[in-house]
């Protein structure tokens, strides 16, 4: 009885185009230090003492865009205009097993009026929003194994909407996740050292030209008087990013392990960047659909660009 | 600065068939108006449980929980009786929707997406587990998440997300289900969202110095927009709707409670708790929803404030509808059911989206309760105490939440 806007098999595929990206990692023992450390050259500075509350998955997080944005060539002055979405995988556990055995022990006095605002699904965005004067949309999304599908398809959405309308922005994806999570004893204290990792990702809506489809930013630009910034240089997004329904499968690209986590998936963006080993790479969402990573065809390979292990100083 | 809504054009309208809903003025659209219209409070003395260690608590719960209407779930009583509350809470007015909409899931199955609005799923599973002598906090393991298992229950196939953004995360999920629906990709979503009481967020709001101290009177301790206002009530609940187009819905006979004709989405990029004194942000969002809605400020007939009763955000609020409406704003009635109804923070923004069904359909304002003195600082049309009779065509609804997240849903009488 449903109508369908097309034929099945070509449900409106979302085309997009990753104009960045870069991925950090700190050890749990190393993040205390990394809350006052700025961003690498290049990067924009964070009001001082900025990340003092906020969760290690923040921290990581915010030192994963501050990476990308310093490897960019444009100005950041346009990141007013600049969206969200955070996708953190189970943000928050070490502020709450804390905050919940101080409960019990000694009542909510013990509670920190921190850990709602800092350390809750849409902290991550919230502080980036805040840190970085983005006044685009956030919010989280995720909080489970499949965040990391769940932003991806969160950030299309949004670029989708704000191209048809007409104003797209850049549309920051931030994706956190413990490399195994934190062990903690009675007390809530860590007796392991795990790694955070964080995942940044610029997203635009993609050029005809480039991704074969979704709406040209040129044409719907509405010539306001900053646009986003590009990715150094660029002539086009470095990575096509589409969104698949169940309708339409793609053949698997074989020789990754697509539940290998956020290394995995940066890896994967490395390699079609430079062209070395893959030309693609497809994630599985849970309900079917699959979100493509691709290099244009026409496109040169690029230098990808170095993962950071952030150490204290 | 950006505000981001769905496209204006010329497109199908997104409109509601089904409503379900939890909360402290009951669990349906007809007892929550009823309930609204009658100046009714929620607000009340709480036990505070295992983790509350304060003497006297207030706050606005919701009472003996419903069981999912039947033949809208999978999962049997024993099962559904075991879930968390957080959990039983998105899963029941999500399958009441579905059970409204009279859409059934075999149906749609994988052209029905979800989309649930939760702002802290985790902590909230972590303090229910660890007040019940469980380890989940200390002990993780891996584990989907409830928007995954709820979809799972009842049976809905297509694309399912969890979005967070503080107090505005179920309006979001409005958010973002209008847009798949507009794109094509599902044919139909259910959205909003849920929140519990919860020791440790009370205690945390507490501490903030966020929620009101008035415990001498509890249902007289939320007075959005009033002088005398000192923080907030928390409360907990909110809604699940379905959502279709037009065109679909008037094919297959469906009943329309309203359609949700607008959205409009920013940030402050201030402060990660205050919301900014500058009202640009916020009155961008309250633009770009009446934008997206082709919708002009002076056609607006009602305006659901998020007004939670705080001194800064009432203020704030204020300025932002004044700059967004401009003159029409001295004509455009103007309430928090927040009054009555505490501030169900997740589940806010969509319980408040019921609110304007109810203002649609019976055709009059509810009230903000114990406005007595309205704040000289917030110059609106205040429907205060109780409910104004009026033609409600087009309605409004603010959402605010931490990190300065701002949005605006315009749901209007379905044609």
């Amino acid at each position: 009885m449903h109508t369908r806007p097309d034929p099945v098999g070509s449900v409106a595929p979302a085309a997009c185009g990753i104009t960045g990206h870069a991925l950090v990692s700190a050890r749990l023992s190393e993040i205390a230090a990394l809350r006052d450390r700025a961003g690498p050259p290049g990067a924009p500075s964070l009001p001082p003492r900025f990340l003092r509350h906020c969760d290690e998955h923040t921290v990581v997080g915010m030192h994963a865009i501050l990476a990308a944005l310093a490897a960019r060539s444009g100005e950041p002055a346009g990141l007013s205009r600049h969206a969200v979405v955070a996708a953190s995988r189970r943000i928050g556990r070490l502020a709450a097993a804390k905050t919940l055995t101080g409960l019990a022990a000694g009542g909510g006095v013990s509670v920190s009026p921190h850990i709602v605002p800092q350390c809750s699904l849409h902290s991550v965005a919230g502080a980036v929003s805040v840190g970085l004067g983005m006044r685009g949309p956030h919010l989280g999304v995720g909080g489970g194994d499949d965040a990391l599908a769940e932003g991806l398809f969160a950030a299309i959405t949004i670029v989708h909407a704000a191209a048809a309308a007409g104003d797209p922005p850049c549309v920051w994806l931030v994706a956190t996740e413990w490399d195994d999570e934190p062990e903690l004893d009675d007390a809530a204290a860590p007796t392991s050292d795990p790694v955070c990792r964080a995942l940044a990702l610029a997203i635009e809506a993609a050029a005809p030209d480039s991704a074969g489809q979704g709406s040209s930013r040129a044409a719907v630009n509405r010539g306001r008087a900053a646009p986003p910034p590009r990715a150094a240089s660029s002539t086009g997004p470095a990575l096509s990013l589409s969104l698949r329904f169940p309708e339409i499968r793609l053949p698997r690209i074989a020789g990754l392990d697509a539940d290998g986590g956020l290394a995995e998936f940066a890896r994967a963006l490395d390699m079609c960047l430079e062209g070395t080993a893959l030309v693609s790479w497809t994630i599985e969402c849970p309900w079917g659909a699959e979100i493509r990573v691709a290099r244009p065809s026409g496109l040169a390979a690029r230098a990808a660009p170095a993962a950071r292990l952030l150490e204290a100083a | 600065m950006i505000a981001v809504a769905a496209p204006a054009r010329s497109r199908e309208p997104v409109v509601i068939t089904g409503v379900g809903a939890v909360s402290p003025l009951g669990n349906s659209l007809v007892e929550i108006a009823d309930n609204l219209l009658a100046s009714r409070c929620g607000i009340r003395d709480i036990d505070p449980g295992p983790l509350g260690r304060e003497p006297r608590q207030f706050a606005a719960p919701v009472g003996d929980l419903p069981d999912p209407p039947a033949g809208t779930c999978r999962l049997g009583p024993d099962e559904v009786i075991r879930l968390d509350r957080l959990e039983r809470m998105c899963l029941v007015p999500a399958a009441a929707a579905l059970a409204d909409s009279g859409l059934g899931t075999p149906a749609v199955g994988g052209r029905l997406g979800l989309v649930v609005g939760l702002g802290a799923e985790h902590l909230k599973a972590w303090e229910l587990d660890f007040a019940a002598g469980g380890r989940r906090v200390l002990e993780p393991r891996r584990d989907r998440a409830l928007a995954h298992r709820v979809a799972a229950a009842l049976g809905i196939g297509g694309p399912v997300l969890t979005a967070a953004a503080a107090c505005a995360s179920s309006g979001y999920a409005l958010a973002l289900a209008k847009t798949w629906i507009e794109s094509g990709w599902v044919d139909a979503c259910v959205a909003g969202g849920c929140d519990v009481l919860s020791p440790t967020a009370i205690a945390a709001f507490y501490n903030l110095r966020a929620l009101s101290r008035r415990g001498d009177d509890p249902s007289r301790a939320s007075r959005p927009f009033d002088r005398d206002r000192d923080g907030f009530v928390m409360g907990e609940g909110g809604a699940f709707f379905v959502l279709e187009r037009g065109r679909d819905a008037a094919a297959r006979g469906a009943r329309m409670h309203g359609e949700l004709a607008g959205v409009g989405m920013s940030s402050d990029g201030v402060h990660m708790v205050i919301p900014s004194t500058d009202p640009a942000s916020a009155a961008s969002a309250i633009t770009a929803a009446l934008a997206d809605a082709e919708v002009s400020p002076g056609e607006v007939d009602y305006i659901n404030a998020h007004a939670a009763g705080t001194p800064v955000g009432d203020v704030a609020e204020a300025g932002a509808i004044r700059l967004a409406l401009g003159a029409a704003a001295d004509t455009v009635a103007v309430s928090s059911t927040k009054g009555a109804s505490g501030h169900l923070v997740s589940g806010a923004a969509a319980f408040e989206a019921v609110a304007c069904l109810a203002a649609i359909q019976r055709q009059a304002v509810p009230p903000t309760l114990n406005l007595d003195h309205p704040d000289p600082q917030c110059p609106l049309d205040h429907v205060a105490r109780v409910a104004r009779p009026r033609a409600v065509r087009v309605t409004a609804s603010n959402s605010f939440g931490f990190g300065g997240s701002n949005l605006c849903l315009v749901i209007r009488q379905a044609a």
